[in-house]
This record gives structure tokens, sequence and C-alpha cells, in this order.
């Protein structure tokens, strides 16, 4: 923070204190302003209108605390139930007679709510808490994939709702969406991609309805070209986006020919049907396109296609995964889309070096480029990009073999902001390259898996060069061992995402290491055969914030870190147990003991019993939504408990 | 006259030598059907349904029927008297074979039971001519004659021809049975009775389905002749809902069409199965040019009635039956899914339960629509209109489907019946008695455990209507019964 003496910061006026506070970037800093004093942490709750509520418990009295709050994020929170917010609501509604509004006066005030894989809501919590939340804009129930009907029918008394996310709402039908769609008649965004129980019918009604629509997902629907008919008739729409459409071809695409005058952007990718002629027609139709992701349909980039592209001076994203394209296509794309800021090349036949510098010379403001498997460009093509691109961002270069240091040396002499570099099954990439690499120093995301050149001397450099890292993939890269990772905790504080699967040099004290990583959030861990229950039990008690822990086939650990496991890290909602060595008691202890537990893959766990799985499922059955478990136990666990794990909204898969 | 004269007369005698005589009776049939005659076509269907009546007060015997017709007497008196003497005559002459075969029986016992069958024929036959000759001496009561109008008059014995050609046979069959139980007690005569009427019953619905429903009064509407061009036929109310037309003369069962008869009558002996016998009867119509019919609804007042100041014509004698029953009669059909549609014409109920229940769209409004577009057009249309959702009323009535499936035995065979739509053939077969039984007071009488059982023994009876099942099923199958009723309790429950 400040060099300033506390006294100093004190002396500063409310409103001074919040436009500081305001720049705060990152949520741990915000967490160390609230632990400076009182009147900061007044200033705080004063100030902060988001909140992202992680245990049901606080849930009761968080929320209360912040006057201005207009987001509340529950994706994350367990135990999230019709039971839990009737208590809520009618334990503030009787207690608003005895002075306390709390509820509602934050309720009252809350614009949006994310709810996403809220799987044990149902309608009636859904619609005690819509009616609490007068003020409703946004709602994300993605992934709740129970949710039907009167689900839909609960949130449409939302009447101010403008943006709504229902992706995978899997039994959200035509009369759920109909139900949105008529009291909900100010809906700008709306996703309904994977609710697969809606049809033409459905669609058609929400376009005659929603006039106001600005952006549409109706991904993997199973809708025909009459959908895109009424598409067509939404006047302000600018984004559409149609994954998956198979139903949908070249016909319907002409319906936009001549409808959505505002168009800027259309997602047909992996729509079987579509060819480029489709596309021709709505490039045809509106030449201030800006984004374009035809990925997967185009076999061939045909003349008349990029003719029609030439057209489109506003393009700043294309997509065209998957399609063959010739040499000279570059060059047209080079010389006319100036204003192109991401190009999508993935698994492209023909993408050469020629191709790629004659791209470079054009697109000079390209920040995003995806070469992933375009195994024929070399050292040439990326010098070329790094010196005419300098303000690439993010590149992607899976599996391009012929890639060397020379790359990585132009890349980190010349893009000084990329913050993002995939470079897995580069095996070209070595620790000199790394060290390249690290004058990139706001690199954020690094991925090196499968480089097997890469040894604890790369990682030093980056350790030592690249403090804002915040992901690392070293899957494989069995060159690792726990020097480098010693390196890594000393420089990379900001680390959340660590993946070090399979290499298998690694030790407890390299565990160690990393359980310095306070910040760390999400470890994969799989395979760590040298690691025991001593290394689990460092990184549990020294990542506190571990969330997500992959522990497949580390055979070593014993109980004694499953124990400090179950005891230390409270905030694990996602665990991967499979082939570890764990006991009856251990597996019950970690499934009952960490509250906020959510998704466990128990696959293959040979110590424990039946009566073992059937306590420690017992002991999580009230929050947790999703498990993995050997398929036999279907038959030998009580029917009981599967019952209640129904009922409460869990998916269980069976392996 | 002279028709039913040979029946009696010659007949006899040829059955009595072996020879089975009916080939005679039916090939005269088709003719007399294909008499143009506008009277004559409602005598024909008029005069069963006053059979029926007479049959059923006058079980003892069917010469007591005789008498309250003479009482109400008051036209014709002549052609009555002699319609009176060949009846009595006739019966004398059947009183007879049957004392003849009484006293046969003893000699032939060892006897295949070829003769025996020949005599019930016979016998069938005899009685079939009576109360052929019974009915349309009642017909020629009727008041509706004198108002008709018509250029030609026929004579009574052309009605007694006409009925004799149609309508022989339940009454017939009835009384044959009951000579074969040569006990002619009326114990056995109730059973067999409603055996007879159930069978009519449901043979009624299976020529339903077969009806062709687009024939609808309405699909004439746009038909423009001008008055005159056609002859106004107005068939009685009687006649309207008498449930068949056609009647094997052998079997005495009932048919509403004709082919249908034919189709029927293949199984009483090969000489039924003649191509000739299996044809078509011609229209001989061809050589003289006929009128255009159009049919008029006997109800005054109704648009359909020829006195009608904008009277519009029904097409065909179907038309005026549906018209009749839809606009005319109290809708019995209830849908036994919904409960709450009602129906006077059974194939409307029929047409009504292969839709009800499964697609139901409901708008907010309140407004159902059998398809979901048609309800997403209306939404589309309708401020603030949404669909309810409908999966809480199916829910909440799978629901206990679901739950009891798993319990008994009898429950689910309760559930089955539950499920299935009740074919209307249960209804109407119940109802057909109850028409046929009109002027009994108690109908609980007649809802006697044997009768249920004969019903029960048919393949399609289905589970029978609330209020029945309340009164006289409730002791015979108690499981099953209970269900009903609970599950009935269980769907008001559900749906209030």
């Amino acid at each position: 923070m400040s060099s300033r003496s506390s006294k100093d910061l004190l002396s500063f006026t409310e409103d001074l204190l919040t436009r500081v506070y305001e720049k705060l970037g990152s949520e741990s800093d915000r967490k160390s302003w609230r632990l400076v004093c009182r009147e900061f942490l007044r200033v705080d709750s004063l100030t902060r209108n988001h909140l992202r509520v992680l245990r049901v418990e606080f849930l009761q009295s968080l929320p209360g605390k912040y006057p201005r709050l207009q987001s509340l994020d529950l994706s994350v929170c367990p135990c999230i139930d019709d039971g839990t917010f009737s208590l809520l609501l009618n334990r503030h509604a009787s207690g608003s007679e005895s002075g306390s509004l709390s509820w509602f006066s934050w309720a009252r005030g809350l614009k949006r709510l994310t709810l996403s894989r809220a799987a044990g809501l149902g309608f009636m919590g859904l619609e005690a808490l819509v009616h609490a939340c007068p003020s409703l804009e946004s709602v994300d129930v993605s992934y709740c994939c129970g949710f039907g009907d009167r689900e839909a029918a609960a949130l449409s008394n939302a009447a101010r709702l403008r943006v709504l996310k229902m992706d995978k709402c899997l039994n959200v039908s035509d009369v759920g969406l109909a139900k949105i769609v008529v009291r909900c008649g100010k809906l700008e965004r709306l996703s309904l991609k994977w609710c697969m129980e809606i049809s033409d019918l459905g669609v058609d009604l929400l376009c005659k309805k929603c006039l106001d629509l600005k952006f549409l997902d109706i991904s993997y629907l199973k809708v025909t070209n009459e959908s895109l008919r009424t598409i067509a008739t939404l006047q302000k729409l600018e984004v559409l986006a149609m994954v998956g459409c198979p139903l949908v071809d070249d016909v319907g695409l002409q319906f936009l020919e001549n409808g959505c005058p505002l168009l800027q952007g259309i997602d047909v990718s992996r729509c079987e049907c579509v060819s480029s002629s489709g596309l021709i027609s709505v490039i045809k139709g509106h030449g201030s396109l800006r984004e374009l992701n035809a990925s997967y349909i185009l076999s061939e980039l045909c003349t008349t296609f990029l003719h029609c592209i030439k057209g489109l001076k506003h393009l700043e994203m294309i997509r065209i995964d998957g399609s063959r394209i010739a040499e000279p296509s570059f060059s047209v794309i080079s010389n006319y889309c100036k204003s192109l800021v991401e190009i999508g090349l993935c698994k492209c036949v023909g993408v050469t070096n020629m191709g790629i510098m004659q791209l470079a010379s054009g697109c000079i403001t390209l920040r995003v480029l995806n070469l992933t498997c375009c195994g024929s460009i070399t050292d040439a093509a990326i010098s070329a990009i790094a010196e005419s691109c300098r303000n690439l961002v993010c590149l992607k270069l899976e599996s391009c073999n012929m890639i060397t240091e020379k790359s990585l040396y132009q890349l980190g002499s010349f893009c000084s902001v990329l913050e993002e570099i995939d470079l897995t099954d580069c095996c070209g990439v070595n620790d000199k390259g790394l060290e390249y690499m690290s004058n990139c120093s706001g690199l954020k995301c690094l991925k090196l898996g499968i480089c097997t050149n890469v040894s604890d001397k790369g990682l030093f450099s980056i350790g030592s060069n690249c403090p804002k890292i915040h992901e690392l993939d070293l899957y494989c890269c069995s060159g690792i061992g726990d020097e480098g990772l010693g390196a890594l905790s000393m420089g990379c504080k900001n680390l959340m995402k660590l993946n070090l699967s399979y290499c298998n040099e690694i030790t407890d004290r390299g565990m160690e290491y990393i359980s310095c990583l306070e910040e760390l959030s999400d470890l994969e861990m799989r395979g760590l055969e040298k690691v025991t229950g001593t290394g689990l039990a460092a990184i549990a008690a020294g990542c506190k914030r571990l969330a997500d822990l992959d522990l497949k086939h580390c055979v070593k650990v014993n109980d004694s870190g499953f124990w400090a496991l179950a005891c230390y890290a409270k905030n694990l909602r996602q665990i991967n147990l499979s082939y570890c060595p764990i006991s009856d008691m251990a597996l019950c202890l970690v499934m009952g003991n960490l509250t906020r537990l959510q998704d466990a893959k128990l696959v293959h766990l040979s110590n424990v019993s039946v009566d073992g799985f059937e306590l420690a499922l017992r002991a999580c059955s009230f929050r947790i939504k999703k498990v993995k478990l050997f398929a036999p136990l279907r038959f030998l666990l009580s029917s009981e408990i599967l019952e209640n794990l129904h009922a409460r909204g869990c998916k269980i898969r069976w392996d | 006259m002279d028709l039913n004269n040979r029946l009696s007369g010659n007949e006899l005698q040829k059955n009595l030598s072996g020879q089975p005589g009916f080939g005679n009776f039916n090939t005269q049939h088709p003719q007399k059907w294909e008499d143009p005659s506008i009277i004559d076509y409602s005598m024909r269907i008029e005069p069963p349904f006053r059979g029926f009546n007479q049959v059923k007060v006058g079980q003892d015997g069917l010469v007591n029927e005789l008498r309250p017709t003479n009482k109400i007497q008051e036209w014709d008196p002549s052609a009555m008297l002699s319609s009176f003497s060949f009846l009595e005559q006739k019966i004398h002459q059947l009183r007879d074979l049957v004392h003849l075969i009484v006293g046969r029986r003893g000699q032939v016992l060892g006897r295949p039971d070829e003769l025996v069958t020949q005599q019930q024929q016979l016998i069938t036959a005899d009685l079939t001519s009576i109360i052929v000759q019974l009915i349309s001496t009642a017909g020629s009561l009727l008041p509706y004659v004198k108002s008709t109008h018509s250029a030609a008059p026929p004579s009574m014995g052309q009605f007694g021809q006409l009925g004799g050609a149609v309508f022989p046979s339940i009454p017939g069959l009835n009384g044959g049975i009951q000579l074969q139980n040569t006990s002619g007690s009326k114990v056995s005569n109730q059973p067999n009775q409603n055996d007879v009427s159930a069978n009519c019953g449901s043979e009624q619905n299976h020529n339903n389905e077969e009806h062709d429903l687009k024939e609808e009064e309405d699909a004439e509407e746009g038909e423009n002749l001008p008055p005159g061009s056609y002859e106004i036929l107005q068939p009685e109310k009687e006649e309207i809902l008498a449930p068949h037309t056609h009647f094997c003369t052998i079997c005495g069962k009932g048919f509403k069409r004709d082919a249908n008869l034919r189709m029927h009558m293949r199984g009483h002996g090969d000489e039924y199965k003649t191509p000739a016998a299996l044809a078509k009867p011609h229209k001989e119509s061809s050589s003289e040019p006929t009128l255009i019919k159009r049919y008029s609804c006997p109800c005054t007042g109704c648009k359909r009635n020829k006195d009608h100041k904008k009277f519009q014509p029904l097409k065909t004698i179907l038309c005026v039956k549906n018209h009749y029953k839809r606009t005319h009669c109290d809708k019995s059909y209830t849908c036994s899914r919904c409960n709450t549609k009602r129906f006077s014409v059974v194939a409307d109920l029929k047409t009504h339960e292969k839709h009800c229940g499964k697609d139901k769209w409901l708008c907010s409004c309140g407004t159902t629509f059998s398809r979901k577009d048609k309800l997403f057009g209306h939404i589309a249309l309708f401020q603030g209109h949404t669909p309810a959702i409908a999966s809480e009323e199916t829910k909440a009535q799978v629901g206990p489907f679901e739950r009891r499936e798993g319990n008994q035995v009898t429950n689910k065979v309760g559930s089955m019946n539950f499920n299935f739509s009740p074919n209307a053939s249960s209804e109407s077969g119940v109802q057909n008695i109850m028409n046929v039984k009109g002027n009994i007071d108690d109908p609980t009488t007649y809802f006697s455990p044997l009768n249920f059982d004969n019903l029960g023994g048919f393949n399609d009876f289905p589970r029978p209507p609330f209020d029945d099942s309340e009164s006289s099923f409730g002791f015979l199958l108690p499981g099953s019964c209970n269900y009903n009723q609970k599950s009935a309790a269980d769907d008001s429950n559900n749906l209030a």
C-alpha cells in the first residue's frame, strides 16, 4: 500500500478514501484494506457493491452490511436451496417489524444476481427471492440443470430483467421461455445455450415480445431456419451466437441478410449445414460486422467469401478454425481488414510462414492470435508477428513444433504487453527460451504443458521476472523439480492456478514451497508419486484459498495428509481423490468437514468400503452438487442416500 | 301385409320341412330399403322405439301389448282390426308350433342340435313378423302421419312391409331366447333382455367409430339450393334416436349400415356369401329421376327445421341425427378423463378423448388449445397472456398413478381402467340400458349383479361411470371400485 503513515491516511476525508479504495484491483488488496482499521472497513462497507458469498452461514448477515450492494454472487456458495431462502426471507420479514430492515434494504437495491449452479434452488425459493429483489436487472441461472418451466415462471416475476443467462437449464421448454419473454419484455441480453427443450416456437415468441434484444445466444438448440426468420426481425440485435445449430442452413442465414440492421457479431461455428454461401449473404447485408466466428464450417476459404471479407472494414475478430486456407487469402485479409484485433486459425490447414508474414505486415493492431496446431510455421513467422504486432496480448502456439527459443527471443524483445502465451506441446521450448520469454514481465498466463525440455532453470527466470503470473501450466514437464517450485513460490506470489501433474520429480519439499503461495486456488497435482501426506498437509495448511484440488493417482499420500486437508482446506470446493489410498475415516472427515465442498470425484478408492462411501456421502449430502462414483456402487449404496442426493439436485456420475 | 303373411304362412311350412326360408325374407329387404318415399323412410325408423317400449312394458306376453294400442286407436280402425286379427292368428300358429316342439323334444332327445336351431330360427322369424306387424300397427297411430305433407301417403300395408323389413330383430331375439329356455319366466327374461340391449349398445359404438364425423351438419352450410328443388324429409325424434336401422333377421343383431349387416350375414350360412347377397343393393332410382333429398330437424324453431324463416336443410340422415343429438339432446356422455367436457354424440366424445389430457395447452386466460403452436400464436397475439405451466397439473395427476402402480393387483386393474380412456362403448352400453328401461322407475333393479357380470364379460367393457359404481358396483368389485372413488377424490383434490 502506501508508504505514508496511517495517521496521514486517517486524515483523508471519506470521499477521498473512497476514491482510493476504488482504485484497488484485486480482491486480496481489498482484503488488506479492510484489515487496516475500522475507518477503512467502513469505507469498504459503504463503497462495496459486489458480494460473492462463499458460505451459506454468511448469507444471513453479510449482505446487510453493504448498503450499496448491487450484485450478489451465490454461484460458489453451497446449500443454496429453497430452505435457505425461506429461512432468510421469513426471518427478516418477521424481524423487520422490530426495526431490522437489513434484508430488505439490501435486497431492494440488488440489480445483479448470480445463481449459477445453484441446482438445489427450486421455483418457490426463486420466487421468494425475485419477489424480495424488485429492482433485479440481471440474473444468471446457468448450469442449474434441473431448472424447468416453473423456475422460469418464478424468474419471470422480475419484470425489470434486462440480462438473463440460462445456459444449460435443461428442462426449460418453450412454455417457460414464453413466461419470461411475456413478462420481461425489456430483455436485452439472453443466453439460451443448451436449453435443449426450446424450439422454434419459443424463439419465435421471444422475437415477437422482446424487441429490445441486443444479444441472443441460441447455441446448440434444435431450432430451424424458421427461428432465424423471426430473429431477423429483431431491429436492435447486435450479437447472435448460434454455435452448433445442426438444423440451420444457408437458407436461414439468408434471412439475416436483410434483417437485424444493427448486427455486429455472429457466431455460426459448428453449424454443420451452414456453408460459405450462407455466410456470404450475412456479410453482404451487414458491412459493419465486427465479429465473425465461422469455425469448423468452412472446408475451404473460397474466393467469393474472401471477396466479401474485403468489404468488412470494421471487422475486428475473425475465427475460421478448421478451414483450409490458401496463401493468397492472408494478403487479402491483411490488406483489407485493417482493424483486425483477433484472428483464430486453430487447426487450419495451409497456414504457412509466408501467409503469417503477410498477415503480420497488414494487421499491426492484432492483439490475439491463435495458431494452435498450425504445425508448419517456424521462427520466421513468429519473428514477423513479434516485430509488427507490438500490441500482441495473447498468442496460442500449441503443438507448433518448429518453434524454438529464437521465436521466444523475438517475442520477449518486442511484445512487451504479452500477457498470455500457450506453448503446450512445443518441444522446441527450453530454459533459454523461457529466459527470453521472461522479458515479458506482464505475463499472466503461461502454458508449458509437455515441454519436456524445460527444467528448474527456466522456472528461475520466470519466477524472478514475471511476478504477475497467475496461471502456470507445467503438465508433464518431467524436467521440473523442487528447486524450480521454490523459485516460483518466491517470485510469483500471485499464482492462482498451477498444474503440476505428472512432474514426477516433485517431492514434499516442492509442496512446501508451493504452500507459500497464498493466492493459489486451483492446484492440479496428478500422479505425483513422490509426494506424501506431509506435502499435502503443507499445502492444506499454507494455501488458504485453495478451492480446487486434483490428487488423482497421488498414491503415496496417506491419511495424515487427508486429515490435514479436512482440517485446514476450508475453502475447498472441488476435489479429485481418485486412485488415492484414502481410508474410510479420512474420506468421511474430508467430505464432512469441508463445508464448501461441492464437487468430488471418488472413483477407485481401494481402501474405502461401501459403508465408508455411504457415511461420507451422508456427511456431505446436503451441500454436494456433483459427485463421481464407481459404477457398481450404484447397487451397493442405500437407495435412501441416493434419493437424498438426487432430491437436493446433486448430479451423480457413475464411472 | 302380404310380406307378413308370407312370413307367417309360407315360411313356417318351409321351415318345418327343413329349409331355411330366410333367404326370401332377406332378398326383399333391399328393395324395401330403397323405397324413395319420404314417409316410408321416417316410418321405417320410427316404429322400433315404440316396439322397444312395448316389449318392456309387457314383459309377460306379446298379446298383452296389443291392448294399450287398441285403446288409443284413432286411425284407420278397419286396417288396425285386420292387422290384429292377423296377429292373433299368427300367435296361435306360433303357440301351436312351440307345443309341437315341446312335444317332440322327448323323441328327438338324442338327435343333433341342428333341429333345435332350426326350430329356434323358425320361432324367431315368426316372432319377428309378429312384432313387425305390431310395430307397423302402432306406427300407423302416430300423429305425424297426418301432418306430413306428401304427394302420396302410403298404405298401411306399405308401412307394415317396410317395418318388417327393417325392424325385425331385437324383440325377436329376445323372444327366441325366451322360448328356447322354454321356461318363459320373467326372471330369466330380464337378464337376457339386458344382455341384448347391452349388445346393441356396444354394437352401436362400433358402428359409430366407423362413421365419418366429417359429415357434419355444417358441411353443407354453403349449399344454396332453391326452395322446391329438393324434397324435405323430416324424421321423427324417435327415429333419430333409434340406435340401429338394419337388423339381422336371424339373430336380431342391429346395425347402422346395410353393408355391415351384409358382412354379418355371411356368418349365418353360405347362401349369404354369394356375390349377389353381398352386393350393394342397386339403386333403381336411375330409371326414374328423383328429387334431391334434404332433411329437416323435427324441432320447431330450430334453424334446421323446415318451418324456420332461414331454413337450412341438412344433407343426410346422419347429419340430422348428429344435429339433433348435438343441439336438442342432453350431453350425456362425459369425458372420463377431464370429467368436464360433455357430449351428446358418442363419436364426438371419442374424438375428444383422443386429444383430452395428453396435449392440453392452456393459456393463463383459461383458453385451451390442442396444439402448442396455436397456444403460442394466441400468446403472441394477446398482450400479457402467458402459457399456464402444464407440468404442475399433469404431475399432480400423473403422480398418484405412479405411486399406486406398485401397490396391488386390484389397484392396478383399477388404474388401468382409469388411465385408458374409458371407451365410450361402456358408457353408451349402460346408457342404452338406461334408455331402454327409461320408463322403469327404479333403475337399480335392473343393475342386478347378474347383469353386471354379463356386462363385465365383454372384452372391451371398461370402468362404469362413477354414479353407477357407487350405487350398484360397490359390493361387486370392492377393490377397483374403492379405487375409483379414491382416485376421483384425489383428482378433485389435485385440481382444487
